[in-house]
Parts: structure tokens; C-alpha cells; sequence
């Protein structure tokens, strides 16, 4: 039985801790990547001093059959969002900003650039701890809390297969050629929590892996450090790839063409790109 | 004279009485506890100023902030977009029609077009410069360094420039990247400024820049206490002594007597001929010959000596006071050149408009490329005293308020107007076109806060009729309407830049009328533009034969056979740069490509 005194202490020392909610720590990104068949897909991962930012794109494999190789725009595009991001040219609760400023960057070289990609951006401000995304087109992320997903970026597209896309047109092909404006990219902002795990990833993880699988593989993640997550991480992406060259499996993919009215099962064979965060505390 | 001059300098710099104590401890045998000397490497933290270059500003690709922090592209070599790029390179600027004549009485060893300067962290004792360069190396001519600090929050008070290495224009074998790290001078300040000036005229590309290293210790060495001063006769340093110092001799020698001294032979010779002599010397030469007797500061003093003056090699000393003293020289003055003076204080609209009352009736160019300390209040004075100016170069001045162009309108006799980078806004450029009617040469090049161009080309080709160049590289958004209504008006056009306009299609016909409506075409760019295609080149090939200078860069509709076509029929093209590969069929014409690797 506490004495009178020591119950009242326990009790104010638990109003102020409810109180002071604000968690002076600076929170950070544990990110690993994997890919199979990175492809015409491309990712980056980048540090600033005051965010941490993620992306990925997917590069569209029709331009192939035009000689256009589609790998050359989605990679060019996430090796300068990885040098805005890095140079500081971005704030860090604007992402589409910083693919709208991407996009036009890649207008400015001197050689023609010609193709079309996706693109997810996800961003952490280290000091709000909040996290700003923007999408356009269907890769997208998974925030999950507790072993439940609590955020996810909506899909983007067009009609069936065709997503919205930043793209670069031949000169005279412009009309022809879809090509969305960064503008029209999804951006969500949210809080986040110590622990919370973060998946981004390109539409070949999603179209082929449910969410219950993705969660399940998660729930073997046990420890915040690289290793794991880079473990965990490359399972994801392995699993995917198996399931994708499974043709009597009844992947996402399959499941929303019967729902559009096209008779198909299987899995979707395509590259796979999956970034894996966990929100921890910002060490130098 | 002499010795009263290595008097004044070594009192001044105050190294006398250090060296002699530090020569006594050597020679008694003495050890001098030297501190440890830890040598501190840094990257550039920012580009804070800098004369011209490739990019489009507010962007990453080929701009000059790119100097700054760690390498992105060393060693690779390469036309990288992560480099630092000035805007020209070669010879050809210096031939168009746009260019203005050179100056005379450029000193020998002034070699520099353009300059970038760099704020580090930390002010070093420097002991090396270290400059990656990835693509046509070479083109380096000076490095200097500045006492002040940039990062301070004091206003900068006794600027002080030191060269740390200089040379002359190179063009290295390959165009590779390379480090190149130039043997440099000891100085006795710390510095965290650095200043790179280039000459990029030899070079077959552009030169580009991908990072510098400062090496230098925080201690002060204590090598700088054993070296005596040599007194070189040409250095700079002391031209401002005489700049200021104009009547030394006389002073002393006045006692109200005008005493006729005998000069020799120097008597014989007619007043004309030793001008003519005079006219060689440069000026710190000039202002020092003034004071050695009566008779050559008479003539020193001639306002015709100082018919051009070029005060752009000694932006590093030029002031207030400087200017003051030259002010009784210059009554006669007809061209002008400030550029890249009177940064960071050195010179106010006190001692500018007082300059300016003296010598703008008969001025006719006025060349104030990179001038900070320019404001409303300068132009305005401008506009008042030099009714007859003709020639004005603004470039890179990009801190004038918008609201300092509308006093350009003024001058109505211009006929060469140079706004390269500067934040000129739509309705003072229509104003200045609405009355400046016998413009032959504007530049507009990356004046990103003209909203319309198709207006301003409506303007120009109704206004300005005789317009000869007129450059509009990264002009946003000049449609073919403008294009044509600018082609029809001003028919006389030799030189025509329309790099990076992305907004010119070539399915409107508009490079097609653009080339019949120019016989007299010299240059044109048509650089990025991905629409230039086969039929634009046969056109070209037909109306244009005096066509010089082409760039094409960007486009992949034109086949090697239109271009054969047009090489053919343009017997003077020296100048073409593509996008592809062309073999050695025209081995006087210089073809460029951009390539990676």
C-alpha cells in the first residue's frame, strides 16, 4: 500500500509524461534496398541534414520497343532527385517539389533524355518527425505500426496497366506520348512513431505479394539494424519474384483483372524493387 | 625616387623589423620554437559571385554553384551536367559582329574573360590550390586571394587581393579531366575567398569545373618571416601609390617659382611623338612616368592619352580614390571599361557619379560587366551625364533592382545594349525599346524575369530596324510567332541566339522563314532545340551562304547528308556543333559533339 505522498508522485510524474508529448530527439530512416531485376527500375536513398528521403521509379518497358531504352530516364530521374536532395534544393514537406525540380532538371541536358517512369517519393523531417510523401503512378509504400498497415499511397493510373507517368516525348510525338505533370502527383503527410516500419516500393512487389504476405514477412523483423532489415528486405523481394513466375497463383494482379473483367491467373513477371525503413533515432 | 619608394613599402607592409629579428635568430643560431602547423584541406562551402555561365539559373546542370562542395564527377571526363560551365569558349565571340574592340593598354599579362569566386569555411595561410577539371582543361590564368572574410557580418573594410599563382592560357593535349594544382605564392593573411579566372579562348570546347581544394595551415608559417620583399617593378601594389599620389614631386619642388628645368633631348622631340611613345605604356606605367619630371607629367596627364581607358585588369585596387585622381585625365574619355570593379565597397555613387560629371559628355562605351556596387541611383546618373553613350554592357549584374533599368530609356543613341543575367523586367525593356530605335546589338541572354518575349520580338521588329544581333538564349517562351515577326522586322540580323528556347517548333515552318527571311545570317544557335530538323538545314544551305557559326546541339532529325549539303553551300561556316558524329570531310570547319564518358 503507497503512502499518500509517494501515490501522489507517481501520479503527477505520469500527468507530466502524458504532457510533454513533444520528443525533442531528432528520428531517422534505417533503410535498405533490394532488387530483383532492378531493370528499368531505380531507386535512391539520400541524407540530408534535416531529412531523410527515399525514392523509387519504375521505368515504363513500353519505350523499348521504340529503341528508347526505358531504364535510361527512370534512373537518370533518381540520380538527380539524389543530388537535389543532397545539395539541399528541396524542402522537406514538399516532395512533389522535389520532382517537379527533378523533372525539369532533366530537360536541361544537353543530349536528349527520351522515355517515361513512376515515381515515389518519401521524405522524413528529422525534427517534426513527420512524413511527407508523394506518388505518381503505382509504386508506392506501406507504413506499418503494430503489425498493422496505418498509411498507404493510393495507385495512379490512367485506364488497366497504363499508370500516370513523367515522361519526355519525342519532338512531334508530344500528342502521342502519355506524360503527366509532376503536379499531379498524390502527397500525404503524417506523424510517425519510433519503430514504424516503412515499405517503398515499384508495382512489381505490390501486384504480386498481398498485403498479409508483406506483413507477415515484416513480422519477423526483430531488430532495428541494417542487417535485418536488409534481410528482411531481400525475402520480400525474393518471395515476390517467385510468386511472380507462378502461374496458378491468384497474385493482386490477377485478382483486379477478373475484377475488370479480364480471365487471367498467374503472376506478374517484373522488376522488383523494395526499400525497407524503419523510423530510429538519429545517430551522426 | 626609387629608394623613397622602397622606403614607403616597406614600412607599409611592416615585415622589415620581423625579418631582421628572425635573421638575427638564425644567424646567432638560435631555435625558434615553431607551433605545430596542422594542415587543414577544404572543399569550396559557396560560390558567391561569378561572371557568366552555361546553365539556366535556379538550376544544377552546368550552372556554377556546382563548383562548390565535394567532386560529383572526377575523374571521370566528360560533358557532365554536375560541372561547373562558363558560357563561351574559343575565339568566336571575339569575331561576331556583337563584340566590342579590345581596349588598348591591356596589360601583357591580363588574360582573364571570366572569374568565379569561392567563400571556404575556414580562413587558411593557403599553402595549395587544388582545381578538378573535367573536360578541356586549361583554362585557369589566375588564382588570388582575399583578406575578408565572406561569411562575416562586418561590412568589409581594407580589401586586400593577393595572387597566389598566375599563367598563361593553356590548351592541354587531351581533353581529359585532370587535377591541377599550380605552384603558389606565400601570403601573409588569411583567407577563406578564393578567385579562379579563366581564359577558356584556346580551348576547342567549354572548360568545365567540378570542384577546388584550399590547402593551408591556421598558424601563420614561419617561412613568411625570412623572405625580404623584392621590390617588382610590376607590381600592381604600388600603381595605387601613384594613382593617388599624383603631385608628390611637384609639392615638394613648389615654391611658387616656375623654374624651367632643361629635359635634354627630351625638348627636341615634337609633343605628338611622345604621346605616340606614351600611348604604349600601361597604366600604373603611366601614372608612375608622371612623376618623374614636369615635362612627362604633362604629358601623362593629356586627357588624349586617356581617350580608352580599361580599368578592368586592376578591378583588385581600383577605388573611390583612384577614380578621383584620374577624374582631371579623363574630360576627353570616349570608352570606358569598369567591369568587375568596385565589389565589396571599393567604389560608391559618391566617387561613380563624381567620375561620371567629369568624363560622360564625350563618353561613348561604358563596359560594367559585374559591377555590385551599381544601383538605381548609378543609372540614373548615367543616364544624366552620358547623353551621347552608345555602347552600355550591364552582364551579370544581377543585384540591380529592376526598378535601375528603366533609366537605359534615356539614352537613346544606343546602339549596343548587353543585359546577360540581369533581373530587367517587360515594361522597362519596352520602354528601352520604344526610344533606344538604332540598337544594332542586344543581348537578352538568361533574363529570366521577361515574361513575354513574343511581345518584346514584336517590339524589336518594329522599332528597331537596323538590330544586327540580338541574343535570347534561355529566353522561356519565344513562340514562332515572335520568331517570325522578329525575322520580318529587323531584316539586316547577322546573329541570332536562340539556345535553349524550348518553345520554338520546328513544325511551324519557323526556322524555314527564319532562313529565307536572313541572307545576311552569320550565326546562328538553335542550341537544345529537339525539333531542328533536315528540311531547316536545306533552307539554311540555300538563303544563308554567309552562314559562320551553327549550333545545332541537341536535335537528332538532321542526317549527315543535309549537313554535307550545308557545308557545301556556306563556303565561311568555321563553327558547327551536333549532336552526332561527322568525319573529317571539312577540315576547316570545327565540328563539336557532346559526349560522356
Amino acid at each position: 500500500m503507497l503512502s499518500v505522498l509517494s501515490y501522489g508522485r507517481l501520479v503527477a510524474r505520469a500527468v507530466i509524461g502524458g504532457l510533454s508529448q513533444t520528443d525533442s530527439r531528432d528520428y531517422s530512416l534505417v533503410t535498405a534496398s533490394c532488387g530483383m531485376c532492378y531493370g528499368d527500375d531505380a531507386c535512391f536513398i539520400a541524407r540530408h541534414r534535416s531529412a531523410d528521403v527515399l525514392g523509387v521509379a519504375d521505368g515504363v518497358g513500353g519505350w523499348r520497343d521504340y529503341g528508347v531504352d526505358p531504364s535510361q530516364f527512370s534512373g537518370t530521374l533518381m540520380k538527380t532527385c539524389e543530388r537535389l536532395v543532397k545539395e539541399g534544393r528541396f524542402v522537406p514537406s514538399n516532395p512533389v517539389g522535389v520532382l517537379t525540380t527533378s523533372y525539369y532538371e532533366l530537360l536541361q541536358n544537353k543530349v536528349p533524355l527520351l522515355g517515361s517512369s513512376t515515381a515515389c517519393i518519401v521524405v522524413l523531417d528529422r525534427q517534426s518527425h513527420r512524413l511527407h510523401t508523394a506518388n505518381l503512378g503505382d509504386s508506392g509504400f506501406l507504413v506499418v505500426r503494430g503489425g498493422e498497415v496505418v498509411h498507404r499511397s493510393d495507385e495512379q493510373q490512367h485506364y488497366f496497366n497504363t499508370p500516370f507517368q513523367l515522361s519526355i516525348a519525342p519532338p512531334g510525338a508530344e500528342g502521342a506520348v502519355l506524360s503527366d505533370s509532376p503536379d499531379a502527383a498524390d502527397s500525404s503527410s503524417f506523424d510517425v512513431q519510433l519503430g514504424d516500419i516503412i515499405l517503398t516500393a515499384t508495382d512489381g512487389l505490390f501486384d504480386n505479394m498481398p498485403d498479409y504476405m508483406i506483413l507477415q514477412e515484416l513480422k519477423k523483423l526483430k531488430n532495428t539494424n541494417y542487417e535485418s532489415i536488409q534481410q528482411t528486405a531481400r525475402s520480400i523481394a525474393e518471395q515476390a519474384h517467385v510468386l511472380a513466375y507462378d502461374p496458378n497463383y491468384m497474385s493482386p494482379f490477377a485478382q483486379f483483372a477478373c475484377d475488370n473483367g479480364l480471365n487471367v491467373r498467374g503472376g506478374k513477371p517484373d522488376d522488383i524493387t523494395v526499400l525497407l525503413s524503419i523510423v530510429a533515432e538519429y545517430t551522426d | 625616387m626609387f629608394y623613397y619608394i622602397c622606403l614607403r613599402r616597406r614600412s607599409r607592409s611592416g615585415t622589415r623589423g620581423e625579418a631582421l629579428t628572425s635573421r638575427r635568430a638564425v644567424e646567432s643560431g638560435q631555435r625558434a620554437v615553431l607551433p605545430v602547423s596542422v594542415e587543414v584541406e577544404q572543399y569550396a562551402k559557396e560560390v558567391l559571385d561569378f561572371s557568366s555561365h552555361y546553365g539556366s539559373e535556379n538550376s544544377m546542370s552546368y550552372t556554377m554553384w556546382n563548383l562548390a562542395g565535394v567532386p560529383n564527377v572526377y575523374p571521370s571526363s566528360g560533358d557532365f551536367t554536375q560541372t561547373a560551365v562558363c558560357r563561351a569558349y574559343g575565339t568566336w565571340w571575339e569575331q561576331c559582329a556583337s563584340a566590342p574592340p579590345p581596349f588598348r593598354r591591356t596589360p601583357k599579362g591580363f588574360h582573364s574573360q571570366d572569374y568565379i569566386e569561392l567563400g571556404f569555411e575556414e580562413p587558411v595561410y593557403p599553402t595549395a590550390v587544388e582545381v578538378f577539371e573535367t573536360y578541356y582543361p586549361g583554362a585557369i590564368v589566375q588564382i588570388l586571394a582575399c583578406s575578408h572574410n565572406p561569411f562575416s557580418q562586418n561590412p568589409p573594410s581594407d580589401v586586400r587581393w593577393e595572387v597566389l599563382w598566375s599563367g598563361e592560357p593553356t590548351k592541354v593535349l587531351t581533353p581529359q579531366a585532370r587535377q591541377f594544382s599550380p605552384k603558389i605564392k606565400h601570403i601573409s593573411f588569411p583567407t577563406n575567398l578564393l578567385r579562379l579566372e579563366v581564359n577558356s579562348s584556346l580551348l576547342d570546347y567549354y572548360t568545365e569545373l567540378d570542384a577546388v581544394i584550399l590547402r593551408g595551415v591556421k598558424e601563420r608559417p614561419m617561412l613568411a618571416l625570412y623572405k625580404m620583399p623584392i621590390i617588382d617593378i610590376s607590381d600592381l601594389s604600388d600603381s595605387e601609390e601613384e594613382l593617388s599620389d599624383v603631385g608628390g614631386p611637384y609639392r615638394q619642388g613648389g615654391d611658387g617659382k616656375q623654374q624651367r628645368t632643361g629635359n635634354g633631348y627630351f625638348d627636341k622631340l615634337p609633343y605628338e611623338l611622345i604621346q605616340l611613345i606614351l600611348s604604349h605604356l600601361t597604366l600604373p606605367d603611366l601614372c608612375r612616368l608622371a612623376q618623374s619630371c614636369k615635362l612627362l607629367h604633362q604629358h601623362c596627364c593629356d586627357p588624349l592619352q586617356y581617350t580608352q581607358l580599361s580599368l578592368q585588369p586592376y578591378w583588385a585596387r581600383l577605388s573611390d580614390a583612384s577614380l578621383g585622381h584620374l577624374q582631371s585625365r579623363c574630360t576627353l574619355l570616349q570608352r570606358l571599361n569598369l567591369s568587375w570593379t568596385g565589389n565589396r565597397g571599393a567604389l560608391t555613387l559618391t566617387g561613380f557619379s563624381s567620375f561620371m560629371k567629369a568624363c560622360g559628355l564625350s563618353l561613348v562605351c561604358l563596359e560594367m560587366s559585374c559591377c555590385h556596387f551599381l544601383n538605381e541611383a548609378c543609372l540614373e546618373v548615367i543616364s544624366q551625364t552620358c547623353p551621347g553613350l552608345q555602347e552600355l554592357n550591364l552582364s551579370s549584374c544581377d543585384r540591380l533592382h529592376p526598378q535601375a533599368f528603366t533609366h537605359i530609356s534615356k539614352l537613346t543613341r544606343l546602339r549596343r545594349l548587353v543585359l546577360y543575367r540581369t533581373k530587367i523586367e517587360q515594361t522597362a525593356i519596352l520602354s528601352i525599346l520604344t526610344f533606344c530605335i538604332e540598337l544594332r546589338h542586344l543581348n537578352l541572354g538568361s533574363c529570366v524575369r521577361i515574361e513575354d518575349y513574343d511581345v518584346v520580338a514584336s517590339m524589336l521588329a518594329a522599332r528597331c530596324r537596323s538590330l544586327c544581333s540580338v541574343d535570347l538564349w534561355r529566353c522561356r517562351n519565344l513562340t514562332d510567332r515572335g520568331l517570325a515577326e522578329l525575322v520580318s522586322g529587323c531584316r539586316m540580323l547577322e546573329e541570332l541566339d536562340l539556345g535553349w528556347c524550348p518553345t520554338l517548333q520546328s513544325s511551324t515552318g519557323c526556322f524555314q522563314h527564319l532562313a529565307r527571311s536572313l541572307p545576311r545570317l552569320r550565326k546562328l544557335f538553335l542550341t537544345a532545340n529537339r525539333t531542328v530538323c533536315d528540311s531547316d538545314i536545306e533552307e539554311l544551305a540555300a538563303s544563308c551562304p554567309s552562314l559562320q557559326h551553327l549550333d545545332i546541339l541537341g536535335t537528332r532529325l538532321v542526317s549527315a547528308a543535309s549537313l554535307k549539303k550545308l557545308l557545301q553551300s556556306c563556303p565561311r561556316l568555321i563553327d558547327m556543333r551536333v549532336v552526332q558524329e561527322l568525319s573529317g570531310l571539312f577540315p576547316n570547319v570545327a565540328i563539336k559533339k557532346s559526349f560522356t564518358q
